[in-house]
């Protein structure tokens, strides 16, 4: 999975060597375009701004799965694990129905968002921390280390992952923390990559210049001078990282390797595949929890591209 | 060193790395390691376990184990699987045809479509034909592919009764193989499709910026022309490799789909293997899809080079 997080909308400096160099030849001349890239950076990429129609939906979606999941047990209207009679059609009783357990699938849709959250943002954060020190420290050293830190990113970005994940969690019988874990550890690699390029290009600038005479020391550098100015990058990236785990998140527990004692929409989905729900035309069962993985994925990404699209608005022709 | 050579080097290691993982992982996983490496399935008196833990070497010490396991992997010695009752490697093999028999149609029109649409959708940005577009592949995006295939047999298979249910074949011939072929291969180049759409959408995007393009227009070119004859040719470039690291997602894609569509290949030999814990099949098969996508990969990183003259001068 690793071209998920490679996508060309989320990132201008894109991670082919060749596309580096063309754009840090444009960067090195000091004074007017240090001046001028810098204000780029520097205008509101977190304000209120314009931030278009998608991406206010996209928010408004996330902003509704997030309060789904965080107040789950006050808004589902009963135990997801309280059986009823099994196979109800949806009704008043319960709205989408009930699966071959009794359960109530509304409740367990609701209970479901969690998981997916959950392994989301855990695998996101952990991916993109360590992409993002990677990447800096291999972007601002250059020579010996980046050589070593990308060719280990290229490695990693070889391997398929999801393979990988279903053979570990084959043998694992995982938690869903331990998916995150996993997912985390795996997806990195396109991260390190494009922040590499843009520290690059970043390092080369005269402010930069200006605190290594003063003397401040190499990480202190890194992280007050470079890291700021790479954040926008940061971001978008670490929203399609999101969306990349709630998708292998689900695919994993379609698969039947997920935790067994949350639950989750793949789960649920599988479920309805191997117990005769798709057979037997239940689509309560099933079309609920997949409506509700791609609309929580679109969500993200929504969010991401609105934030990539206004990065490109203000990029004029130099 | 050239970057031709580095990246060779990248996947002999990338290579090695793997083999060594699919070693390591049956032997430091919790449990016998004897059970871990013929899976749950296989059960056995005493006698015949320790007589199968000399024969296996797994009372041999770690680096010996560690060289038979290369010679073996080496002469395409892939394990016994006693839940089938047949060597990995022909177990594989049979099946590996059908797989590709899936992806290859699939991942070829999904290059092509979607460079196409998706460039013409970057070019156009906001104008509605390409709005629409996009909207539609984001959605497929987002959209796992098993729950894109359980929603297309629905409809198409359930409902409609178009195709049929299930499997690759009711008789064998030429055309009842394609018409059972047909609704998988659909989802399946939709799903690459929608991939390769948005990121050669980003590509031009990012292209039409560029003082080549405005120069083109200033030249008096149209608006396609300008797109198909200069900026096409410059954004394709990032996107051959990125495309080859996507071969791994979207052919894991392609095993999805498969189970849902219940067809014999690959997909569906790892998702019995994961049901009856048969660790011999399942490590055999991830080794040999992680080799396809790292030489796939190589090849994609050979054609670059063939392709892009910045490269080819170095």
């Amino acid at each position: 999975m690793a071209g998920l997080q490679e996508l060309g909308f989320f990132n201008s400096a894109r991670s082919s060597g060749q596309q580096a160099t063309k754009r840090e030849a444009g960067t090195v001349n000091p004074g007017t375009g240090d001046a001028a890239s810098m204000n780029r950076h520097e205008r509101g990429h977190f304000g209120p701004g314009s931030f278009s129609f998608p991406g206010f939906l996209g928010l408004m979606l996330f902003l509704s799965f997030l309060l789904m999941a965080s107040f789950s047990f006050a808004i589902a209207p009963c135990d997801p694990w309280v059986r009823f009679q099994p196979f109800l059609p949806p009704g008043w009783g319960h709205f989408l129905g009930t699966n071959d357990l009794g359960n109530d699938i509304l409740s367990e849709l609701i209970y479901g968002s969690k998981v997916s959250l959950i392994v989301g943002f855990g695998a996101a954060l952990l991916s993109t921390f360590l992409g993002t020190l990677i990447g800096l420290l291999s972007g601002y050293y250059k020579g010996l280390v980046d050589e070593i830190l990308m060719g280990i990113t290229d490695i990693f970005l070889m391997i398929p992952q999801i393979p990988l994940i279903i053979v570990l969690a084959a043998f694992l019988k995982p938690s869903f923390w331990m998916v995150a874990l996993l997912l985390g550890c795996l997806w990195w690699t396109s991260t390190a990559r494009v922040i590499r390029s843009k520290t690059l290009q970043i390092r080369e600038m005269s402010f930069i210049e200006g605190s290594r005479s003063m003397g401040f020391s190499d990480l202190h550098i890194i992280f007050s001078d470079v890291l700021p100015n790479i954040f926008y990058v940061i971001l978008p990236k670490f929203l399609l990282a999101v969306a990349s785990a709630m998708i292998a998140e689900a695919s994993i527990s379609f698969l039947g390797l997920g935790d067994a004692s949350m639950k989750s929409w793949g789960m649920m989905i599988n479920f309805a595949f191997t117990r005769g729900g798709f057979i037997n035309g239940y689509w309560w069962w099933y079309l609920p929890p997949g409506l509700c993985i791609s609309l929580s994925v679109l969500s993200v990404i929504l969010m991401g591209f609105a934030l990539e699209e206004r990065d490109l608005e203000t990029e004029r022709i130099e | 060193m050239s970057p031709a050579k580095k990246r060779l080097l990248r996947c002999i290691l990338a290579l090695f790395l793997i083999v060594s993982l699919n070693f390591i992982i049956p032997r430091s996983m919790p449990g016998d390691p004897l059970t871990n490496l013929l899976g749950e399935d296989a059960y056995l008196t005493e006698g015949s376990a320790s007589e199968l833990r000399s024969l296996m070497g797994l009372d041999l010490p770690l680096h010996e184990q560690y060289l038979a396991y290369w010679r073996s992997i080496l002469s395409f010695d892939l394990g016994y699987s006693y839940h089938l009752h047949s060597s990995v490697s022909s177990l594989i093999l049979s099946r590996m045809k059908w797989t590709l028999l899936l992806a290859v149609p699939s991942l070829s029109a999904g290059a092509i479509f979607g460079t196409i649409l998706g460039g013409l959708a970057g070019w156009k940005r906001g104008c509605g034909m390409e709005r629409v577009n996009t909207a539609f592949f984001l959605m497929i995006y987002c959209t796992p592919p098993y729950f894109l295939s359980l929603l297309a047999l629905y409809l198409f298979s359930f409902r409609l009764g178009l195709f049929p249910l299930k499997g690759l074949y009711s008789t064998g011939s030429f055309l009842d193989i394609a018409h059972h072929l047909m609704l998988p291969i659909l989802v399946m180049s939709l799903f690459s499709v929608s991939r390769n759409f948005m990121i050669m959408r980003g590509s031009v995007l990012v292209e039409r910026r560029s003082l080549y393009a405005a120069y083109a227009r200033a030249k008096g070119l149209y608006g396609n022309e300008i797109l198909f004859r200069h900026c096409f040719k410059n954004a394709l470039l990032p996107i051959i490799t990125i495309i080859a690291l996507d071969f791994g997602f979207i052919f894991s894609g392609a095993l999805f789909i498969e189970i849902v569509f219940s067809m014999n290949g690959m997909g569906n030999l790892i998702y019995d293997s994961l049901l009856s814990r048969d660790y011999p099949v399942l490590q055999g098969s991830f080794l040999i899809v992680t080799i396809m996508v790292i030489l796939a990969n190589l090849l994609a990183d050979l054609q670059y080079s063939r392709i892009d003259p910045r490269v080819r001068w170095q």
